[in-house]
């Protein structure tokens, strides 16, 4: 018995084996090295019987049968090389190849095509059919990542099944009937899914390429580097391929624990920024108040006297970590508390607290068996792509429920129930669960404490998601989490990033109070609100800010421009010129992760190495090298090292009693700053409250700079409910303004009733429409709508 | 033994069977109260396992067997009946559904109530627009007299019947293509197993049966399994429709008792050839069957004597071709419909279809090679059998047959560029002139 399930014994092409049972046929050849050959196929899907070239010869059957839904049975003598069978599968392709057009030559494909390659192994020599070929649609241009071509196309249907079993967002479509059949969309409205790469990979054949790969190499001009996404917290594996030293395409390389073998599109496509002109390609000092191209030396001269002066006076402050990775951040902050004296260090630029739940810590793969999963502050399909897709399987093929709590109705693929709650009412309702949950009265919660008590009670595995921005309900889930675990509820958390390694970030050091490895430290630095506001007040006189980009991410933005304004030096270390880096007097030109090694940590915990995969430019350095430069310019060379595998076992070994610690222990905490009120929208004449809200294509470094996330990127936009749409005279796709305290910014109107009345939901981090005017440290901010724009607008747009 | 009387079609034609009082002077709905009063589901199972009904769709399924598949897991089942009839040469639901729809209502409750079904579905080809609409009024009044609904007929039983109409498509008449349909999907055959007892209708345990099939219920409740099985061969007993179309003087639908011979049937019932005429091939089963031909006169028309001739009884769909007909132009027609209607799904059926009408039209058209029949010849080996669904196997099987019997006919289309019957009859029409 294996998990259970007991064994069935058979013969497959004269070999005996055992198996599990209900293990198909193609499972069961492949585990003894014997091939068969699938198109329609594929392990992550419900098979689909469709292209039958898996067909086998079983013994005491009439008819060849397929390999792919046939299961191992007691017994069974199946044959996959018999005569028989060959004639099956070269009837087969014979079908396949009737109307294909042959354009191997010029097909992305070539070399990697199943078509090819079966052809070649299994196929008839020469093509009986000597009419010409039936023709279909060619560079069908199915939306901004994907162009399809039916004449290529097998119909296997692994893409539309991708997007209705893997994805369940039901967008690619088999249109037509018969051999008329083709690919297309649901309404023929483009192909907009964040997935929507992962179809030119599991396409067997070369009908559905990427635009952004599409006739740029050959499959085996490629090398390989295997890399770890940083787009966002997931961390989904993939490979960097790259030709002549430049990146020509990433791709899946399955970790079933992590990514379960997909990516999402904003992983697959942010490279391209690295080959505009805006990527920073060498050093920049300002020079009468204009950034001028400089050496390295310079940049890390001037800096180092700039740091190693405010630090002297114990006014100095770095900011950064959580674009990093791991062994950057350890260097980061060994740069502020070994070289400069200074535990003013933070890698929290944004709303974001915690990366890192401090008990119940649970692993992606806990998603998968659980029976409610809970979900407040995160947008898991704009923010952690991947784990997402989990979430939907575990809703739509394992009943698992999953809970929104939260102000407004976030998107979603599958059955979830979303349950209102205001910004700061989180934390009393979790109180309040907490209390009921204890005293075993579920069904007496007031309003819907009660709906959603009951649910935790009846749970068998409870999952709850955030975004750690708001540390009271963090705390308030942490001691409802305890009361579940009391009563025998297997329960976990994961906490999503607000950068890809924010975790790694804070489990290296880069917080006021904690060191490597969480280590408390007995003393506590400046949180990054502290650095700014005491920057603003002229009282730190050097920022350092490496891989950060609070100017645009940081909620108060009003105090980040005064402080980025005010301190007197800013060193800013990055691959494109982002917000921050405008205010800044030295720039560094950083490496991206394709140009380097090391190490990253996921929103799970798990510490993954990447390999570099292309040479950064000339004048590039990593921010290892950027930090060990520094460090040496101050005098203290040995405390950073430039090498990754050098700090990496320094960090290891701190890093070490953190991992192994009970797991009744609490993780230690980073300091927090006072709660700040969300605004009042009384406080503001006909006032709206602003809640931010994420997006996967949103942000203003490589996400801004790159052509091939261009044409999904958003306009900046605000979504009204329609009742306060219409009292302020807004129409959907009119351009407005929006007014606050702190500033304005000019937005695309849109309504929908997913938005609590009284509110407004505006696109975060955006460079052009920065929200973080409008709101304050609590992360939500206050704004009406400026009449003046309103009317000005509709004429134009008329 | 006693002749052969009408059971499905008694008093069609001289009776108006859509009006209620009619149906019920005739004894109808009798069966219903007996089974809902005096039976219990299982013993309604046993007396339709007992008579050895098998299904009339076309596979010929033993009926009693197929609803004693049904897991008892407290899950929610579907009936649904199957009247899409689109087989071509086949119309005899279409006559059943336009003529004695509440004896289909009657088959479909009796049946509902074996399988403790609480819902049923009618599933009406999209063309039968008159029958849909007297269906419809029968259903009402079903339901207004307490035949269909709450507690029927003053029983503990409750059954809801939900019409659906197809849009047109010949694969929705395969049983689980037509529970994608009724599910809002496409219509397309699903991958078995899961088979429909298990995961049918909407994922639950469901029995898909013929509109003719149902049909039979209400006799077999009525008359008892051993009458039912008295007719006709023991193994495949019962009255069958069969609709006899083609050169025949009286073409039409036609009750007689399963296995009678196929030369009986034309002669006694369909008015025989026409003078002068010689027979050539027919269908015995619809579009899907293989032909058999002048020495096969005497096989019995029911599923075993009609397989053990390697072809099928299928759906009762009786094509008769006399010497006047092409057979290059028959299974053209043929060729054609299957490759309109194929789905797509898998590759045989898709690609293949398509080639083998090309090749086909090529032939007719006096355009073929003999590399085509060549070709022709191979591809029931890897176009038969390899399908998902039986549609794709049905394309070869009459084009095979004609070919292996009549291999010059075809050959000639290749020599002289054209069909040598068309030529002839030029000529004859000439000559009569
Ligand atoms: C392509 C195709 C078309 C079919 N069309 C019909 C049909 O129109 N009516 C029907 O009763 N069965 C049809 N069938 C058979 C059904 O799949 C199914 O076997 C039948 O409805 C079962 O009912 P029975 O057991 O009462 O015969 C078709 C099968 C195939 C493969
Ligand atoms: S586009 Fe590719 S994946 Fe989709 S059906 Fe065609 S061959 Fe299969
Ligand atoms: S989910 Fe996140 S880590 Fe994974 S590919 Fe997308 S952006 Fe990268
Ligand atoms: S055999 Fe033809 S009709 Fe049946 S599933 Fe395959 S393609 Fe569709
Ligand atoms: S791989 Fe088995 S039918 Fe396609």
């Amino acid at each position: 018995m294996t998990n259970g399930r007991r064994m069935v014994r058979l013969t497959i092409d004269g070999t005996s084996l055992e198996v599990p049972e209900g293990t198909l046929l193609v499972e069961a050849a492949k585990s003894i090295g014997v091939h068969i050959p699938v198109y329609c196929y594929h392990p992550k899907m419900d098979p689909a019987g469709l292209c039958r070239i898996c067909l086998v010869e079983i013994e005491k059957m009439p008819k060849l049968q397929i390999a792919c839904n046939t299961q191992v049975a007691e017994g069974m003598v199946v044959h996959t090389a018999s005569s028989r069978v060959a004639e099956g599968r070269r009837g087969v392709l014979e079908f396949l190849l009737l109307n294909h057009p042959l354009d191997c030559p010029i097909c992305d494909k070539g070399g990697e095509c199943d078509l090819q390659d079966f052809t070649l192994t299994y196929g008839p020599g020469a093509s009986r059919l000597t009419e010409p070929k039936l023709h279909k649609p060619k560079a069908v241009d199915l939306g901004p990542t994907i162009v399809l071509d039916e004449e290529r196309c097998i119909l296997c249907r692994r893409c539309t099944r991708f997007d209705n079993e893997i994805t369940h967002e039901r967008r690619l479509i088999v249109v037509e009937r018969g051999h008329r059949s083709l690919i297309g969309t649901a309404d023929g409205k483009p192909y907009t899914s964040y997935f929507s790469g992962n179809t030119t990979e599991i396409c067997p054949v070369g009908a559905l390429t990427s635009k952004a790969y599409r006739f740029r190499s050959r499959p085996w001009d490629l090398s390989h580097a295997d890399s770890v996404c940083t787009q966002c917290s997931v961390g989904c594996n993939y490979r960097i391929d790259s030709r002549f030293g430049r990146i020509m395409r990433t791709y899946t390389r399955e970790n079933p624990a992590v990514d379960d073998g997909w990516i999402c599109d904003r992983g697959r496509y942010t490279f391209n920024y690295l080959y505009e002109p805006s990527r920073l390609r060498q050093p920049l000092i300002a020079v009468d108040g204009e950034l001028k191209a400089a050496t390295f030396d310079e940049a890390i001269a001037l800096t180092a006297e700039k740091l190693g002066r405010a630090a002297q006076a114990r006014r100095v402050g770095i900011i950064g970590g959580g674009r990093l990775s791991d062994e950057e951040a350890f260097a980061l902050q060994l740069l502020a508390r070994d070289v400069l004296g200074s535990d003013n260090i933070d890698y929290r630029a944004s709303a974001q607290k915690y990366a890192s739940p401090p008990r119940y810590e649970a692993r992606l793969a806990d998603i998968d068996d659980a029976s409610l999963i809970l979900i407040f502050g995160a947008v898991t399909p704009e923010q952690a792509p991947i784990a997402d897709l989990r979430i939907r399987r575990a809703v739509a093929r394992r009943h698992a429920r999953l809970l929104f709590v939260g102000p407004f109705v976030p998107p979603a693929f599958v059955p979830s129930r979303h349950v209102p709650y205001a910004p700061g009412e989180i934390a009393p309702l979790m109180r309040a669960l907490a209390d009921v949950v204890h005293h075993g009265r579920e069904e007496q919660g007031e309003g819907f404490v009660a709906e959603i008590a009951q649910a935790l009670a009846q749970a068998e595995k409870i999952i709850a998601i955030h975004n750690g921005r708001d540390p009271q309900a963090v705390e308030a889930l942490d001691a409802l989490l305890d009361r579940l675990a009391q009563y025998d509820h297997p329960v976990g958390v994961l906490v999503v990033g607000a950068a890809g390694n924010a975790r790694g970030a804070e489990a290296a050091g880069c917080v006021p109070n904690l060191g490597p490895g969480y280590a408390p430290l007995g003393r506590t630095g400046m949180t990054t609100a502290r650095m700014l506001d005491a920057a603003a007040r002229g009282e730190i006189d050097a920022l350092f800010i490496a891989g950060a980009n609070p100017a645009l991410t940081f909620p108060d933005g009003a105090l980040v421009r005064r402080a980025l304004e005010r301190v007197e030096f800013l060193a800013v270390s990055e691959q494109v010129m982002t917000e921050t880096a405008a205010y800044a007097d030295v720039v560094f030109a950083a490496a991206s992760f394709a140009e380097k090694s090391g190490h990253v940590t996921n929103l799970e915990g798990r510490q993954q190495p990447f390999h570099q995969a292309v040479e950064p430019p000339v004048q590039v350095a990593t921010d290892a090298q950027i930090l060990a430069a520094l460090a040496h310019a101050l005098g203290k060379p040995w405390v950073i090292s430039a090498e990754p595998a050098v700090l990496f076992s320094q960090l290891e070994k701190m890093q070490r009693p953190a991992r192994t610690r009970s797991s009744r222990d609490p993780l230690p905490r980073p300091c927090v700053d006072d709660p700040v009120p969300v605004p009042d929208p009384a406080s503001w004449p006909d006032g709206l409250t602003v809640i931010p809200i994420p997006h996967l294509y949103a942000g203003g470094g490589a996400a801004a700079h790159d052509p091939g996330l261009a044409p999904m990127r958003p306009q900046p936009f605000a979504v009204f409910h329609p009742q306060d749409a219409q009292q302020r005279g807004v129409a959907d796709g009119t351009r407005v303004r929006l007014r606050g305290p702190g500033g304005e910014i000019e937005v695309q109107a849109r309504t929908g009733d997913h938005v609590p009345p009284g509110s407004v939901l505006v696109l975060a981090d955006m460079p052009e429409a920065p929200v973080n005017k409008l709101t304050n440290a609590s992360g939500y901010g206050v704004a009406c709508v400026d009449a003046a724009t309103v009317t000005a607008s509709q004429e134009l747009s008329a | 033994m006693a002749p052969f009387e009408p059971v499905l079609t008694r008093g069609l034609g001289r009776l108006d069977l859509t009006d209620l009082s009619v149906y019920e002077a005739q004894g109808g709905f009798g069966a219903l109260r007996k089974a809902l009063r005096d039976m219990t589901p299982e013993a309604v199972v046993n007396e339709v396992s007992a008579s050895n009904l098998r299904g009339r769709g076309g596979a010929g399924f033993p009926t009693g067997r197929k609803w004693s598949f049904l897991p008892n897991d407290g899950r929610p089942r579907y009936l649904v009946c199957n009247c899409d009839e689109a087989e071509p040469g086949t119309f005899k639901d279409h006559m059943l559904l336009e003529q004695t729809p509440f004896q289909i209502i009657e088959g479909l409750v009796i049946s509902a109530y074996a399988i403790r079904a609480e819902r049923a579905f009618m599933y009406i080809r999209g063309e039968f627009l008159e029958g849909y609409r007297i269906f419809r009024r029968a259903l009402e009044t079903a339901r207004e007299r307490g035949y269909v609904g709450p507690r029927i007929a003053g029983s503990d039983f409750s059954l809801d019947i939900v019409v659906h109409r197809g849009a047109g498509a010949y694969i929705c008449g395969e049983e689980t293509a037509m529970l994608e349909s009724i599910e809002g999907k496409r219509g397309e055959p699903r991958l078995k197993p899961p088979f429909p007892a298990n995961a049918g209708l909407y994922g639950m345990p469901t029995v898909v049966n013929n509109v003719e099939t149902l049909c039979c219920v209400p006799h077999i409740v009525e008359r008892g399994a051993q009458w039912f099985s008295s007719i006709g061969p023991p193994k495949c007993p019962g009255p069958k429709i069969i609709s006899v179309s083609g050169h025949v003087r009286k073409p039409g639908n036609y009750e007689v008792p399963m296995g009678i011979p196929a030369g009986q049937l034309i002669e006694e019932y369909a008015g025989g050839l026409e003078p002068g005429r010689r027979l050539k091939a027919i269908q015995p089963g619809g579009g899907s069957s293989a032909a058999i031909f002048e020495e096969d006169l005497d096989t019995g028309l029911d599923f075993d004597s009609l397989a053990a001739k390697g072809t099928m009884l299928g759906s009762g769909g009786f094509v008769v071709m006399d010497d006047r007909t092409c057979l290059v132009r028959a299974a053209l027609t043929l060729v054609r419909f299957f490759e309109h209607e194929s789905c797509g799904q898998c590759t045989p059926c898709r690609e293949g279809g398509q080639w083998v009408a090309r090749m086909v039209g090529r032939l007719e058209a006096g355009e073929g090679s003999n590399a085509d029949l060549a070709i022709l010849r191979t591809l029931n080996r890897t176009l038969t059998g390899t399908n998902l669904c039986p549609l794709g196997d049905s394309i070869m099987p009459f084009l095979s047959s004609v070919l292996r019997r009549f291999p010059e006919e075809f050959e000639t289309h290749v020599t002289q560029a054209g069909c040598p019957l068309a030529a002839e009859q030029a000529v004859a029409a000439g000559a009569g002139a």
